[in-house]
C-alpha cells in the first residue's frame, strides 16, 4: 500500500489534490475530449461529489454502532431480492436515511450500487448509480420529519424516487451518447425506460408500505436500548 | 513478465481507468475499431465464461444503441430517405453504428475489469483513499453470505413450523416479507455483536491504518510508468486533433498523418496489453513446463 | 506480579437502577492466572466482564474501582486500553467484522494505527502461532464454527493483550471444536502467562485447568480462591454443585462416608509442568475435579463389592412407530457424496429418543428429512405409519410435526413475547420460548435440534422436564444433540449416528455403557470398576452401597 510517511507532504496533498489537481484534471479532460465534454463534465462532477462527501465520512467521527447498521441495512437492501429486477434497494435507503439520518441514507444508498454492481459489472454507470441512490437516501434524511409523519408523502417520495433514478440515469445516458444534452433523444429514453420505471416506482411503493414501519420500530428499539 | 491479473490492483485501475476514459470519449472510427475487436479478444482470453450470453446481450444493445440516432438525429446532409416527415441520414446512422460499437466495446471491457478486479482489490484501492469506506464496503462483503445462510435456514424454520406455505401468490408474498422483516431484526440486534467486537479491538480510536497483502513491486512501476508514457502521448495528439474526426454535418476523412498512426498504434498496445500479457505467459509456462518435465532426461 | 484488582465494585444498568448487577464484588489476580468465573445466569458475570473492558461498560451507574497493571481502564489512552484487555463473546459469527481472514487479523492493529510493516510481522508470527497458514488467504465465511472462534482469539492476541477476558467463548461450538478452543486459551496461559478471565456456560472441562475461581449469585461474590479450595467452600451449596464437573459432584455425595484417602499427588504439575504455589494441602485439596482424579478417589475409599445395582430391566417399550426411516438415502447435489448412506430408524410413540454423532454424521440432515424439508432419493420415511410424500399441503404440520431448531432466532417472528423483546432473553428463555411456539400447533412428534446448544445445566434442566412432560402426555419427542450428559439423563432410546447411518441403539442406559469415548463422564469414571453408571447420581448411589457393606463388614 502506498502510505504516504510524511505528515507535511500529506497535508500539501490536502490541499494540492482539491484546488490544483481537480480543476487541472477537468480542464485537460475538456480540452483533450473537446467533442464529448459534457459527458466528461458530468462523469467528473459525480465523482467528485461523491469524493467530497465520502472525505466528509472519513472525518467524522460517527458512532461505531451506527456503523453497523448502516452495514446491516445495506446487506438487506443487496440481499433482499424477492423477484428478478424487484429489490428493496430504494426503500431501504429511503429508511435508513429517514431513521439514521441523511448521511446514513447516502452511504446505504451509494454502497449498495457499487456492491451491486459487483454482481452485476461495474462501468462508468457506477458512480452515477452511486450518486442517484446516495442523493435519493440524502434528500429522505434532510425530509425525515414530514416523511415519518405521513404515510401519504412517503409512499409519493418513494414513487418520486424511482422516477428520479431513471431520470439521472438517463441524463447521463443521453450526454455521453449524443456530446451534448437533446431533449428529443432524453425524453426518448425516458419514455423507452417507462415500463422500468413503473416497476421501480411501484415496488418502492409496495416496499415502503409494508417495510417502513415495521423495520423503523425496530431500528428505533436499538437506538433506545443500545444508546445509538 | 506475470499473469495480468497479479499485479499491483492501483497499477490494474489505473490501466482500467486510463483506457476506459480515453475508449470512452473516442470518436475517431479507427480507434473504436481497435477498441472493440481488443475488448472482443480480451474477453475470450481473460472472460470466456459465460461470454455467448453476453455477446448476445451485447449485440442486443448495439442494435437498440445504433438504431436510435437516425431516428432522433437529423443532422447530416446526406439524405437516405424520408421516414415520417423526417429525413434519415447517412451521417446518422454512421454515428449511430459508431456509438453502438463504442458500447459494446466498454461493455466488455467493463465485464473484463469486474472479472478482474475482485471485491479485495478494489478494497485496496479504496482502502489507500478512504479507510473508512473500505472497511464498510469489507463488512457489507462478510455479511452477504451470513445473511443468505441466514435467510435461508429461517425460510426452513418456518415451513417446518407450517406457516409457509406456497399454495397462491399472495401468502409467497406475505411470507417473504415476513421473512425479510425476521432477518432485519435477526441482523440489526446481532450487529451489536459486531459492533462490541469492534470497540474491544479499537476501532474509532482514531486514524486507522490500512494494511494489505498485496504489495508494490518493481514490475508494477515498470507497467506504471509504460503506461503513463502510452497514456500522455495518446492525450497529447488528441488534444492537437491529430486523430479529429466528425460525423456531422459531413463525415470528414479518416487522419493517416504518421501522428495519428503513431496514436492508433499506440492505443491498440494499450487494449491489448492484457491480452499480449496472457499470451506471453503462456508460452512462456509451456517451455518452462517442456524444460522441467525434459530435465531427467537430459 | 499482581495484574488485576477488583475493589468494591458496584454496578446497576440504566435500565433497571434499583437493582445492583454487581453489589460489591473484590478480587485479585496474579499474572498468568487463569481465572473461571462461575455462577447461574443473571448472577452477574457477563456484568462483570464488561466492566474490565471500558469500551463496553454499558450504560449505568458505577462505583468502586477496577485496576489493571495498577491503572483504572478510565486512565488509560484509548489505544492502551483497546490493547491491554483481550475479549471474546459467544457468537463466533458476529465478532468477525471483515471477509478475509487475513484483514480480520489486521484489523486490530489497523484501528491502532500501527505501520504497515510491524502489522505485516505481527500477523503472519500470529498466524503461525495458532496454525492459520492455510485459511491465511480465505473468505472469513468458509470457515467452521471452531475456526472461526479460534481466529476471533486470534485477532485479539495480535494486538498483544495482558489480559484476555473471555465470554462463554465455546457455547456455540461442538464438543471436539470446544476442546480445541479450551486447549488453545489454556496453551496461551502457560506458555506466554497470560491472565485469562473466562466464563464457560458448561464447567465440566474449564475447571480441572483453572488456577483460581470466582463464585457469583446475585451480583456478590460467594467464593473466591484457587480452584480447590473454592469448589471445596462449595460443597452444601445445592444449586451451585449441579453445575460442577462430575466429580465434584460425587465427591460433594460421598465425602462423609468415604475415607479420605484420596492420594495427595500434585496432578498439577504432573500435568502441565507448572509448579504450584499453593501449600495448603488441607481437606480439600483431596477434591477430585476430573476424570482421572474422580476415578482415584472412587478407587481408593470404595470398593467394588457390589459392581452394579440390581434394576429390573425395564420391559422394552412397545407400540405402534411414530417416525420410521427405511433405507434412506440422501444426498445434497446430483454429483455430491451421500448424507445419509442407508438409514434406519424406528422411534416409537411416545419415547425420548436422542440421536448422538459427531460432526459431519448427518444428524442435522436426519431430522430435516424426518420434518419433511428435504426429500431422500431412495428409501422410505413414514410418520405416524404414513408416507412423508402422502402427507398433502400442510396436513404434515398440522398437529403432527414440528421442529424445534438449532437456531432459536429463526422462529420468533414477532418482535414481542409476552410483553417482551425476544432478542432481550437469554439464551436459555430463548431456548424455552422458541419451544412454548413451536408447541402452538399441538404436535404429536417433536423433533429438537440441539436443544440445549449454548445454555448453562439450570436452563438444560428446565428443558429436560418440560420434555419430559411432554413425553408423559403422548408427545414423541426425537432429539439430536452432541450433549452426552443431557441425553443419558433424559433419553429412553438412544443411537449413535455414523457416516449417514445409525451404528448403533439402545436403551440409555445399556448404550452409554457400552461406549468407550462417546459416553458421560461418570461412566469413564467408573468404568471396569463399577457397571452401568451413567449419571453422577448412579455412581454416588453404587459408592454408598459399598461403603455401607465395608462399615457392615
Amino acid at each position: 500500500m502506498v502510505v504516504i510517511k510524511s505528515s507535511g507532504l500529506r497535508a500539501a496533498l490536502k490541499i494540492i489534490i482539491p484546488f490544483i489537481a481537480i480543476p487541472a484534471l477537468v480542464l485537460i479532460g475538456v480540452y483533450v475530449f473537446e467533442d464529448k465534454m459534457y459527458a466528461y463534465i458530468s462523469l467528473v462532477i459525480t465523482i467528485l461529489s461523491i469524493v467530497l462527501f465520502i472525505s466528509g465520512f472519513e472525518q467524522r467521527k460517527i458512532g461505531t454502532r451506527r456503523m453497523v447498521l448502516v452495514v446491516v441495512l445495506t446487506v438487506m437492501s443487496v440481499v433482499g431480492r424477492f423477484f428478478p429486477l424487484i429489490k428493496p434497494v430504494t426503500a431501504i435507503t429511503v429508511i435508513a436515511g429517514i431513521y439514521l439520518g441523511g448521511e446514513a441514507g447516502f452511504l446505504v444508498g451509494a454502497i449498495s450500487a457499487v456492491i451491486s454492481n459487483f454482481f452485476w459489472g461495474q462501468g462508468p454507470w457506477t458512480p452515477f448509480q452511486m450518486f442517484a441512490w446516495g442523493l435519493i437516501g440524502l434528500i429522505a434524511g434532510l425530509a425525515a420529519k414530514p416523511l415519518k409523519k405521513s404515510r401519504a408523502v412517503l409512499l409519493t417520495y418513494g414513487a418520486l424516487a424511482g422516477m428520479l433514478f431513471s431520470f439521472i440515469m438517463d441524463i447521463w445516458t443521453v450526454l455521453w451518447y449524443n456530446n451534448g444534452f437533446d431533449v428529443k433523444l432524453y425524453l426518448a429514453a425516458i419514455s423507452t425506460a417507462v415500463p422500468m420505471t413503473v416497476v421501480y416506482a411501484a415496488s418502492n411503493v409496495i416496499f415502503l408500505f409494508f417495510l417502513a414501519d415495521p423495520i423503523g420500530r425496530k431500528l428505533d428499539r436499538i437506538k433506545t436500548v443500545y444508546g445509538i | 513478465m506475470k499473469a495480468f491479473d497479479s499485479y499491483n490492483p492501483i497499477v490494474l485501475f489505473v490501466y482500467f481507468l486510463t483506457v476506459t476514459v480515453i475508449s470512452m470519449f473516442a470518436f475517431n472510427p479507427v480507434m473504436i475499431a481497435i477498441a472493440l475487436v481488443s475488448g472482443f479478444l480480451s474477453t475470450l482470453t481473460l472472460a470466456r465464461e459465460g461470454c455467448g450470453r453476453f455477446f448476445i446481450y451485447a449485440a442486443f444493445i448495439f442494435i437498440v444503441t445504433s438504431a436510435a440516432n437516425p431516428v432522433f438525429s437529423h443532422n447530416g446532409v446526406t439524405v437516405l430517405f424520408v421516414m415520417n416527415d423526417n429525413p434519415v441520414t447517412l451521417e446518422a446512422v454512421l454515428y449511430g453504428v459508431a456509438m453502438g460499437t463504442l458500447i459494446c466495446a466498454i461493455l466488455m471491457l467493463m465485464r473484463i475489469f469486474t472479472k478482474i478486479m475482485t471485491g479485495d482489490k478494489m478494497l485496496y484501492i479504496m482502502g489507500s483513499a478512504s479507510p473508512k469506506l473500505a472497511l464498510l464496503i469489507s463488512m457489507t462483503f462478510r455479511f452477504i453470505p451470513l445473511f443468505h445462510r441466514q435467510a435461508v435456514k429461517t425460510e426452513r424454520t418456518q415451513r417446518a413450523l407450517g406457516r409457509y406455505t406456497e399454495e397462491n401468490a399472495i401468502d409467497t408474498i406475505r411470507m417473504k416479507l415476513k421473512i425479510f422483516s425476521m432477518m432485519t431484526t435477526w441482523g440489526l440486534e446481532n450487529g451489536i455483536v459486531t459492533a462490541d467486537s469492534m470497540s474491544a479491538r479499537g476501532y474509532g480510536t482514531g486514524r486507522r491504518t490500512s494494511f494489505s497483502v498485496y504489495r508494490f513491486r518493481r514490475t508494477d512501476a515498470v507497467l506504471l510508468a509504460v503506461l503513463a508514457v502510452f497514456a500522455g502521448t495518446i492525450a497529447y495528439l488528441i488534444a492537437t486533433d491529430a486523430v479529429k474526426f466528425s460525423y456531422y454535418p459531413k463525415m470528414s476523412g479518416i487522419a493517416h498523418t504518421p501522428a495519428a498512426i503513431v496514436c492508433y498504434v499506440l492505443y491498440g498496445l494499450m487494449c491489448m496489453l492484457p491480452v499480449m500479457n496472457e499470451l506471453e505467459e503462456k508460452i512462456k509456462w509451456r517451455y518452462l513446463e517442456s524444460r522441467i518435465l525434459g530435465s531427467p532426461i537430459r | 506480579m499482581e495484574i488485576l484488582r477488583v475493589e468494591d465494585l458496584r454496578f446497576a444498568y440504566q435500565i433497571s437502577p434499583d437493582k445492583q448487577a454487581l453489589d460489591g464484588v473484590s478480587f485479585a489476580l496474579e499474572r498468568g492466572d487463569l481465572l473461571c468465573v462461575c455462577g447461574a445466569t443473571g448472577g452477574g458475570k457477563s456484568t462483570l466482564l464488561k466492566m474490565l473492558k471500558r469500551e463496553l461498560t454499558p450504560l449505568g451507574k458505577k462505583s468502586g474501582r477496577v485496576l489493571i497493571g495498577g491503572k483504572s481502564p478510565e486512565e488509560m489512552s484509548e489505544h492502551e486500553s483497546a490493547a491491554t484487555v483481550g475479549y471474546v463473546m459467544q457468537r463466533p459469527e458476529q465478532q468477525i467484522v471483515t471477509d478475509k481472514v487475513w484483514h480480520e487479523l489486521a484489523f486490530g492493529l489497523e484501528n491502532l494505527a500501527v505501520p504497515q510493516k510491524e502489522i505485516r510481522r505481527r500477523v503472519s508470527e500470529i498466524a503461525g502461532y495458532f496454525g492459520i497458514e492455510s485459511w491465511f488467504e480465505m473468505s472469513t465465511d468458509e470457515l467452521s464454527g471452531g475456526q472461526k472462534q479460534l481466529l476471533n482469539l486470534a485477532a485479539v492476541m495480535v494486538m498483544q493483550p495482558e489480559i484476555l477476558v473471555l465470554d462463554e467463548p465455546t457455547a456455540q461450538l461442538d464438543p471436539i471444536a470446544a476442546s480445541n478452543f479450551i486447549a488453545t486459551v489454556v496453551k496461551l496461559n502457560r506458555e506466554l502467562a497470560l491472565t485469562v478471565v473466562i466464563v464457560e456456560h458448561r464447567l465440566e472441562d474449564i475447571i480441572p485447568v483453572s488456577d483460581k475461581l470466582l463464585v457469583l449469585e446475585d451480583g456478590k461474590v460467594v467464593s473466591f480462591g484457587d480452584t480447590r479450595d473454592c469448589v471445596g467452600r462449595l460443597i452444601g451449596n445445592e444449586r451451585l454443585l449441579r453445575s460442577m464437573p462430575a466429580a465434584v459432584r460425587i465427591y460433594a455425595a460421598t465425602h462423609d462416608i468415604s475415607k479420605n484417602t484420596f492420594p495427595v499427588k500434585d496432578t498439577d504439575e504432573v500435568k502441565q509442568g507448572a509448579p504450584r504455589t499453593d501449600t495448603d494441602m488441607g481437606k480439600n485439596s483431596r477434591l477430585p475435579l476430573d476424570v482421572c482424579e474422580g476415578r482415584s478417589y472412587i478407587e481408593n475409599n470404595f470398593g467394588n463389592a457390589i459392581r452394579s445395582e440390581s434394576v429390573t430391566d425395564a420391559e422394552a417399550p412397545e407400540g405402534e412407530y411414530a417416525l420410521e426411516f427405511k433405507e434412506v438415502y440422501l444426498r445434497y447435489t446430483k454429483d455430491g457424496s451421500d448424507v445419509l448412506r442407508g438409514m434406519d430408524l424406528r422411534v416409537r410413540k411416545g419415547e425420548i429418543f436422542c440421536i448422538l454423532g459427531g460432526n459431519g454424521a448427518g444428524k442435522s440432515t436426519a431430522v430435516s428429512a424426518a420434518a419433511g424439508l428435504i426429500r431422500p432419493y431412495s428409501g422410505q420415511i413414514k410418520v405416524f405409519g404414513k408416507k412423508i410424500k402422502d402427507y398433502r399441503g400442510q396436513e404434515l404440520y398440522r398437529n403432527c410435526v414440528a421442529m424445534l431448531p438449532q437456531d432459536v432466532q429463526t422462529v420468533f417472528t414477532e418482535d414481542s413475547i409476552d410483553g417482551r423483546h425476544p432478542y432481550d432473553l437469554s439464551g436459555g428463555e430463548q431456548q424455552l420460548a422458541a419451544l412454548k411456539i413451536v408447541l402452538e400447533t399441538e404436535p404429536r412428534l417433536l423433533i429438537l435440534d440441539e436443544p440445549t446448544k449454548g445454555i448453562d445445566v439450570y436452563a438444560a434442566e428446565q428443558m429436560g422436564k418440560k420434555l419430559r412432560e411432554l413425553a408423559d402426555s403422548g408427545v414423541t419427542v426425537v432429539i439430536v444433540t452432541h450433549d452426552v450428559e443431557f441425553a443419558a439423563r433424559l433419553a429412553d432410546r438412544c443411537a449413535l449416528l455414523f457416516n449417514g447411518e445409525i451404528t448403533s441403539c439402545d436403551r440409555a442406559k445399556a448404550f452409554f455403557s457400552g461406549n468407550y469415548f462417546y459416553t458421560t463422564a461418570a461412566n469413564r469414571m467408573t468404568r471396569g470398576f463399577y457397571d452401568g453408571v451413567v449419571t453422577s447420581e448412579d455412581a454416588v448411589r453404587l459408592c454408598r452401597l459399598n461403603a455401607d457393606k465395608q462399615t457392615v463388614r
